[in-house]
Order: C-alpha cells, then structure tokens, then sequence
C-alpha cells in the first residue's frame, strides 16, 4: 500500500530549480539598476509635485500656433533635401561598405576584420557627435548636417546590408566562381541581384530615420526644421514649437506610409 | 551517321544570342534620380564650397584630437580628461538602462493590448494607434516638450524621455511577437481549466519572453546612443559635456571624449550582444528573423 502511495506522489516530476547562472545574472541586473537609479537620482516625484510647473508650460503646447507651420516652409523644404542627399551618398557608401564587411564578397581575412572594427566605431558614434564635429569643420548650416547623416547612414546600411550578404544563396556564387569571375564582377552579378529588394527597403528606411532626425541635427546647428525649433525653443515661444512638432508627427507618419507602400513593391 | 546528319542541318547552326533586355527603364530612374539628388543639394542650401575646408581643416583638428589620445592618461590635466569624460559616458548608460527598464515595464500591458489575438479590434485599433503616436515623436521633442518643464535639468529629465520613447517600438514588437505565437499551448492551458490571466502568463507571455528580452537588450543599446542626444538641451550624460567642449574647441579633450564613448558603446554592445545570442539560442525563432524584425527600432 505505501508502494501505491509513493507511486502516486512520483507520478509529479519534481519542478527545477533555477540555475546558478540565471540566479547571479538576475542578481547583477538588479544590483546594476539599483546603483544606477542612485547614480542618476532616479525619482517621478517631481511628475507629480511639480506638475502644476509644467503645466502652464504644456498648456501652451496644447494651443499650437499653426500658421507658423506654413511660414517656414523653406525649412521643411530644407529638411527633405538634407535627407534625399544624405540618404543617396551614405546607402551608396554604404554598399561599398558592406561588401567588404561580408565574408562572402570579400575574401581577405585581415581586411574583413579592419572593416568590420571600422564600421563598428563608426557606428558607435551617435549623431549627434557627428553634427557636433562637422559644424565645428565647416561651420553652422545643412551641410554639417548632410555630412553628419552621411556618416551616420553609412554605418546602418553598411551593417544591414552586409547581414543580407551574409544570407545570400550561394548557388550564383558558385556559377560564378565556375566561370572564373573576379572578386567584383562576382559581387556584381551574383550577390547584388540577390540583395536588391532588401537593400531598397533599407534604403527607404534610412531615408525615414533621417527625416526623424531633422530634430536632432537643427538643435545641434546642422540645418532644417529643427533648428527651427531650436530657435523658438529659445524664445519661449512653446506654441509655435508645438506647431512644428504636429507638422513634423504628420511629415513622418506620411513618409512612414509611402516607404511602406513602396516596400511592398519591392520585395 | 546521326553526327553528321546533325552537323548537315542549318537549324543547328548556333543559336542567335538572345538579345539583352531594354535598360531604358533602369536609366530613366538613375536619370530621375540623379535629377532628384542635384535639385535637392540646391535646394538644401548647403555652402558646398566649404567642402574643400573638411580636408584642409579637417585633418589639421583630427591631428588635434589624435594628440589628446596619445598622452599619458595619467598625466595632468588628461588624466582628468579621461575620469570626466569617462563618468559622464556612464551617466549615458546609466540613464539609457533605467529608461530602457521603464519603457519595457510600461511596454508590457500596452504589446498585449494591441495583439489581435489577445485583445478586441477596438482595443488594437486604439493602442496600436497610440503606440505610433509615440513611435513618430523623437526622443528630444519628448524631452523638450514634457520633461524639461516638469522634470528640470539633468538626467533624469532624459531618462523618463528615453522611457517614453522606448514604449512606442517595445509596445509593438512585443504585439507582433505575441501575435506570431504558436496557438497549440494557449489550447493546452485553456483545456486545463486555466483562467484568462493564468493563459497569457503560462501560454502567450512564456513563448515571446526571450525575444522581448532581446528587443529590450536592442532597444538599450540603441539607447545610449539617443541619450547623448539629450544631453545637448540639458538632459543629463555625455551630450551636455560634448557640446560643451565644442564650443569651446578643446580639440584634445574632444578627441579623448569621443574615444570613451567609442570604447564604452563598443564594449556595451558586445556584453548585451553576447547575453541576446545566449537568450535568444533555443528558442523558435533565429536570430536573423529578430534582427530583421528590430530594423523597425
């Protein structure tokens, strides 16, 4: 009968306990949180006691004055223009790029990992330095801005990019191997047909995040609509600011849809 | 006698090469684009004249940098260099966890929202329309627009801006991932007589935990990057001391600041890379289709 009664009870496996691993990784993660919440005297008090400050502040917001929108028109025209240019030279580095930074196409061990340490400092510059850099060499206006997208857009789609590369199907490679094509007549025929409708895609994605960081590079003294902002910002005038930012909101959510639109033609 | 047959007859005589198709079209829309790119560098307003000054400027202020680098970092004042620029990169990371931790905690209940199979379509309608609203304001507009009056200057004005913004993408990849989940435990969980929240917290939420977590570990990445953005208006980290120096033109203290943030963003990466495969290794779905799937970032 006991026998019956232990075999009831083992019908249950017994549940695991958590790793080792698991228990120390979550331990750091808390530590971690813990001292950087004090670092930075993480606190949403103020959300709630100083509302009332921000309030008459963002009241402001909420009465857009819309007319503004229309009499810096120049701006947003400036703004689309950095973002085309940019967008054109930095995919088209970028490309270059990403063929060297893929084992597939570029076939030289030492050169590969050059590439790929370069392109991953490129990359872990934010915008914003590039800005910063480039309006300190040729001075405030949108081509500090360009410059620094182009940096910027080079090293998103040279990393995309060159994953696609990664990806690629090796069977044209193969034929042209086989028919004795060199390292860029074999890149140009057997791999880039492959990534084409992938490339387009980033393209288009590329040219959103660039339209999204008109913001960002007008406020650091690279051009376009955000140094409109920037401006207004600086007098106060919150409602002319909120104006643009709707503008803005609706400029990007309409490229959002149009990229979309064509993506799915593409791919 | 068939060889010779073969080589009598005229239809065998090599074929014509097919003719290579038009590329009228593909030149128009270099033309286009070509067209497009020029009126746009008018347009732009740019002084391209001054591009000459990148090479000639450009390489003397490059030197500059270089030089900062190549002292002793334990030598006055560089060694002060480094420790500054060193604890105001670590702000950046710090305001990009914390925030990255907020938006992902607020993410949560927003992603189950706006999953068609988890909520009704009125509910998807309305959350996945709030989460594009967010999704469309940068980062910086957040922070000048709500934090800063509220929150006043320093980091955590940036940190609760980051948060914010991260709820946006975080809220709908993780709807995207619940709705991509495989339907065969959600019945086993129901069968077994589980109520509506044991479901999503053994059927829906155990199967996309580890790709959320990689998309938080993407997102916080992608963070410390943003968070230097909001230190040029105030927001706290390594932006505010950057911006300061290049006003200043202190070319060699630029140069030792841009090689931490290079240093620390690199090695950041390579931990939470490293944790995202180990995270990532067994579940259903590879890496690649993650990676493909956070481009939307």
């Amino acid at each position: 009968m006991s026998a019956t009664a232990t075999d009831a009870s083992a019908l249950r496996p017994r549940k695991p306990g958590p790793s080792g691993v698991l228990i120390a990784g979550l331990a750091a993660v808390a530590a971690f949180t813990v001292w950087a919440a004090i670092q930075i005297e993480f606190t949403l008090a103020p959300l709630i006691t100083n509302f009332t400050n921000g309030w008459e502040i963002i009241q402001e917001f909420l009465t857009p004055n819309w007319s503004f929108i229309f009499r810096v028109w120049e701006a947003w025209v400036e703004t689309v223009a950095i973002a085309i240019v940019a967008t054109f030279v930095g995919v088209l580095v970028g490309l270059i790029f990403a063929t060297m930074a893929s084992r597939v196409t570029n076939r030289s061990n030492w050169f590969y990992r050059v590439v790929k340490v370069a392109l991953s400092m490129v990359r872990s510059l934010p915008d914003i330095a590039y800005v910063l850099i480039f309006v300190a060499l040729v001075g405030v206006g949108s081509l500090a801005g360009i410059l620094a997208l182009i940096m910027f857009n080079i090293g998103i789609a040279a990393k995309l990019t060159a994953e696609t590369i990664d990806a690629v199907d090796q069977g044209p490679l193969e034929a042209a191997d086989a028919s004795g094509s060199g390292t860029i007549s074999r890149t140009r025929w057997a791999v880039l047909p492959q990534i084409m409708p992938n490339y387009l895609s980033y393209c288009l994605y590329i040219f959103e995040l660039n339209i999204r960081a008109s913001v960002v590079i007008g406020v650091a003294g690279g051009g376009g609509i955000g140094s409109v902002i920037d401006v207004q910002f600086s007098r106060f005038e919150y409602a002319n600011v909120s104006a643009i930012v709707v503008a803005i909101f609706v400029v990007v959510m309409a490229i959002d849809q149009l990229s979309q639109y064509l993506r799915r033609r593409f791919v | 006698m068939s060889t010779a047959n073969l080589t009598q007859r005229p239809d065998v005589t090599p074929a014509k090469r097919p003719t290579e198709p038009s590329k009228t079209r593909s030149t128009l829309v270099w033309l286009g684009l070509l067209a497009l790119v020029g009126v746009s560098a008018w347009l732009s307003g740019a002084r391209w004249s001054e591009l000459g000054s990148l090479f000639t400027e450009g390489w003397r202020y490059f030197l500059l940098m270089g030089q900062g680098l190549v002292h002793n970092p334990f030598s006055e004042p560089y060694s002060e260099y480094w420790t500054l620029a060193f604890d105001k990169m670590m702000e950046s990371v710090y305001m990009a966890w914390i925030g990255t931790l907020m938006g992902a905690l607020i993410s949560i209940p927003f992603g189950f929202l706006a999953a068609r199979n988890v909520s009704g379509r009125v509910t998807v309608q309305v959350s996945r329309a709030f989460l594009n609203l967010i999704r469309a304001v940068p980062e910086l507009v957040f922070a000048i627009v709500i934090m800063l009056p509220i929150l006043g200057f320093g980091p955590l004005a940036g940190t609760v801006a980051l948060g914010v913004g991260a709820v946006g993408t975080l809220g709908k990849l993780t709807a995207e991932a619940l709705e991509g989940i495989d339907m065969g435990p959600v019945e086993a969980v129901r069968a077994s007589g589980a109520s509506k929240v044991s479901v999503l917290r053994w059927a829906f939420w155990s199967q996309v935990l580890p790709e959320v977590l990689a998309f938080w570990l993407y997102r916080f990445e992608i963070n410390i990057r943003a968070s230097a953005v909001l230190g040029v208006i105030g927001a706290g980290g390594i932006g505010s001391l950057l911006s300061q120096l290049f006003s200043k033109r202190e070319w060699e203290q630029i140069g030792i600041t841009l090689a931490v943030i290079v240093i620390v963003t690199v090695l950041v990466d390579m931990i939470s890379g490293a944790v995202r495969h180990r995270i990532i290794a067994g579940s259903a779905k590879s890496e690649r289709r993650i990676q493909e799937e956070t481009v939307a970032l």
